[in-house]
């Protein structure tokens, strides 16, 4: 189970990402294992940043999602943040679910578009016992 | 918002949440409304009303042995169950039960893939296998197979099948409960039951020949209440040496007909795969003349449409052949599709396409290097489980009714006209039935059409438009002899409603099996629109 404290961070972690600025995103992903970039929504953020990887895409997660995350979610904790598309997180979300994992923390970084899908910071964490670090 | 189950007190329910406890374990066993959350469908449009679904608690069973024993809990509780697979059920009701208060059995952990048999290609999985999970596991194993996906690649064969889902290779793989072969079930009492050659202990062939002896029963399981299915073997597509793609167009809004026919002909005979119809007109739709044209009460004239195509300078129609198999077949089999419509269709104009050898390559999936303006998704042409649908995917999602009809040009226009006047009701929702709506050939022999409004969760007006204009084209299409092929647990009194030939005997037969084996109505009362005694009145 993720501590309450965790969830605070996290949950004053996420607007920081989407600030982008070096620093605030810097404290921000600590304690995350890889952070997901929708590059229609955040494209600044270099490949490896402090240390973590940087995961890019353009509104569709299958690579990244087949490639690192669904093996990565099979063990037990690894914190995912990201900026993505409302689209793309409720993608992530609903997988999440299936694997014992939550957004803990989420907000809303821009305005929708006529589609309805707005950009969205957020950090996805272990909180099954089975999956928990 | 936390519901009780039917007839239970909060004690009662606690009592049985502590027996689910006992069978499965506290850790897998949930309620309350964060953590149900999750099993709301969050693409209805009856969302945050009074008619929305809710399940009153999950259990995740790891085996099962754990399914029998948490049906019998059930059973002596009187507790409605809804089993799921994987849960991705969106447009069609998601993880929501019919029945407020029901108990999601979520098969999630049930996730072996127990057999792959290459040279026999078949697969024999558990329900928490998702496509994805099979398509890993056929590369990973380096097997030489084609597994036959839906769009979003998330869900899993057992749900996707049971729902009688569809898919986009060969036509007796995109029909999944088609493609299926021998099940395991628990009954509504909690026994275990194999169908076809599963029920003949010793035997090799449970996934090869899905009948075995006298009645069979597999087909209750689909879209019905009878029993979870904790086993499935689908039939597999050896994976075809080659793919190749080729354009058709003809200039003439009749030219349709003899298209059609002569895809079905194509089809039948096992020379195609799964096709897209579309028409160079759709670029007009964007001018105001030519959309009042496409969407005028009682359909414009073929003589109103081909002058706008000529005047265009388009051709009425296309579609997209894609062909499998060795390369010189594959090619013959161009040719021969070619030669048979553009001898057939004055004007008819052929492009060959993208062909290469599979398995495909990243550029080839993606689908960048066609000569023509391509609406295949070659992901999931060619079996690559994706998660790309959701770029399709408007507001907070949609709903659908994909109605069942002729495989005729004829039946596509008469749909067009009489949906497409229909929900002129319904202004502020896009024109889905107009002058161009073209019929996806999904199952092996049928065509459908789609109907997919939005929903909004901060907008129940509108909402409840999208509501009303389900009901409204379930029932319009049915007075045709158009039924819905699958529909959300809201929406599936409705459909069934239709399917009343005789007075209803064949919902009537269905209540009285569901009487005669789950009175209480213990799995899914309520789906397909079968109702055990309990829930009847
Ligand atoms: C953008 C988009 C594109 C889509 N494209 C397609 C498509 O191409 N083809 C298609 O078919 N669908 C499509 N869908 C609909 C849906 O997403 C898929 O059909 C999906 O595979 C169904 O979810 P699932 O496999 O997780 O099944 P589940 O949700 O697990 O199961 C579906 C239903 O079957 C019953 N059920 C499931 N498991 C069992 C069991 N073990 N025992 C008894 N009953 C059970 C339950 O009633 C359940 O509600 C699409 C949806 C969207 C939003």
């Amino acid at each position: 189970m993720i501590s309450r404290r965790e969830v605070i961070k996290w949950g004053a972690a996420a607007p920081a990402f989407a600030a982008c600025s070096h620093a605030a995103f810097a404290s921000g992903v600590q304690g995350c294992d890889a952070f997901l970039l929708d590059q229609r929504f955040a494209a600044q953020v270099p490949q490896n940043h402090w240390g973590i990887p940087v995961m890019r895409f353009d509104g569709d997660v299958t690579g990244h999602w087949y490639q690192t995350i669904d093996p990565a979610w099979r063990q037990r904790g690894y914190v995912l943040g990201g900026i993505t598309g409302s689209d793309a997180l409720f993608v992530l979300e609903t997988l999440a679910q299936q694997h014992g994992r939550r957004v803990v923390s989420r907000s809303q970084v821009g305005a929708a578009d006529a589609r309805g899908i707005a950009p969205v910071s957020w950090i996805i964490a272990p909180v099954h016992p089975s999956v928990v670090a | 918002m936390s519901v009780l189950p039917p007839d239970l007190d909060e004690a009662g329910f606690a009592t049985f949440l502590e027996q689910l406890r006992g069978a499965v374990g506290a850790d897998w066993v949930w309620s309350g409304e964060a953590d149900m959350f999750p099993y709301r469908d969050s693409f209805s449009p009856v969302w945050n009303t009074g008619e929305e679904r809710h399940a009153s608690a999950a259990v995740a069973p790891a085996d099962v042995e754990q399914v029998s024993e948490i049906v019998r809990i059930a059973r002596r509780h009187r507790v409605p169950l809804f089993p799921i697979s994987t849960g991705k059920n969106f447009g069609y009701g998601g993880p929501s039960p019919n029945v407020n208060g029901s108990v999601v059995l979520d098969l999630k952990r049930m996730n072996r893939v127990i057999e792959i048999n290459e040279a026999r290609a078949y697969a024999l999985v558990e329900p928490g296998v998702s496509y994805f999970d099979l398509y890993r596991e056929i590369q990973e194993r380096g097997l030489k197979l084609m597994v036959d996906c839906p769009d979003p690649g998330w869900g899993s064969p057992i749900g996707n099948s049971l729902e009688r889902g569809v898919g986009y290779t060969m036509p007796h793989f995109r029909d999944h409960f088609g493609a299926h072969c021998g099940m395991e079930v628990v009954l509504p009492d909690g026994e275990v039951m194999r169908t076809g050659m599963g029920a003949l202990p010793g035997s090799d062939t449970w996934q090869e020949y899905p009948y075995g002896f006298g009645p069979d029963p597999a087909g209750l399981f689909a879209q019905g209440p009878f029993g979870v299915v904790t086993k499935m073997g689908f039939r597999l597509l050896p994976l075809p040496e080659y793919y190749r793609s080729g354009m058709i167009s003809v200039p003439r809004r009749a030219d349709f007909a003899k298209l059609v026919d002569h895809v079905n002909y194509l089809s039948d005979s096992g020379l195609i795969g799964e096709v897209e119809f579309g028409s160079p007109l759709s670029a007009l739709m964007g001018d105001p003349q030519f959309l009042a044209l496409a969407t005028k009460t009682g359909g414009p004239s073929n003589a109103e449409m081909d002058a706008a195509a000529e005047a265009a300078g388009l051709h009425s129609w296309h579609v997209e052949l894609q062909i499998f198999g060795p390369e010189a077949t594959t090619l013959a089999n161009w040719n021969y599709a070619s030669d048979r419509i553009l001898s057939d269709i004055p004007g008819a104009i052929a492009i060959a396409g993208d062909h290469f050898p599979l398995p495909a390559t990243d550029d080839q999936l993606d689908n960048q290097t066609q000569p023509y303006r391509s609406s295949i998704k070659r992901r999931r042409s060619l079996g690559v489980p994706s998660l790309g649908a959701w770029k399709i995917v408007r507001d907070d999602g949609h709903v659908g009714f994909f109605p069942v009809l002729p495989r005729t040009a004829e039946a596509v226009f008469e749909m067009q006209r009489v949906l497409g006047d229909a929900m002129k009701e319904f202004p502020t929702l896009p024109p889905f039935f107009n002058a161009l709506t073209m019929p996806l050939f999904w199952h092996t022999h049928t065509f459908q059409m789609v109907f997919a409004p939005s929903i909004k969760h901060d907008d129940p007006a509108h909402n409840a438009i999208t509501h009303a204009a389900m009901k409204k084209c379930v029932a319009v299409a049915a007075q045709h002899g158009w039924g819905d092929y699958r529909a959300a647990p809201i929406y599936q009194d409705d459909v069934s409603d239709t399917y009343g030939f005789n007075n209803h005997i064949l919902r009537r037969f269905h209540e009285q099996l569901k009487d005669a084996i789950d009175p209480d109505g213990i799995i899914a009362p309520g789906r397909g629109g079968v109702w055990p005694r309990r829930f009847r009145s």
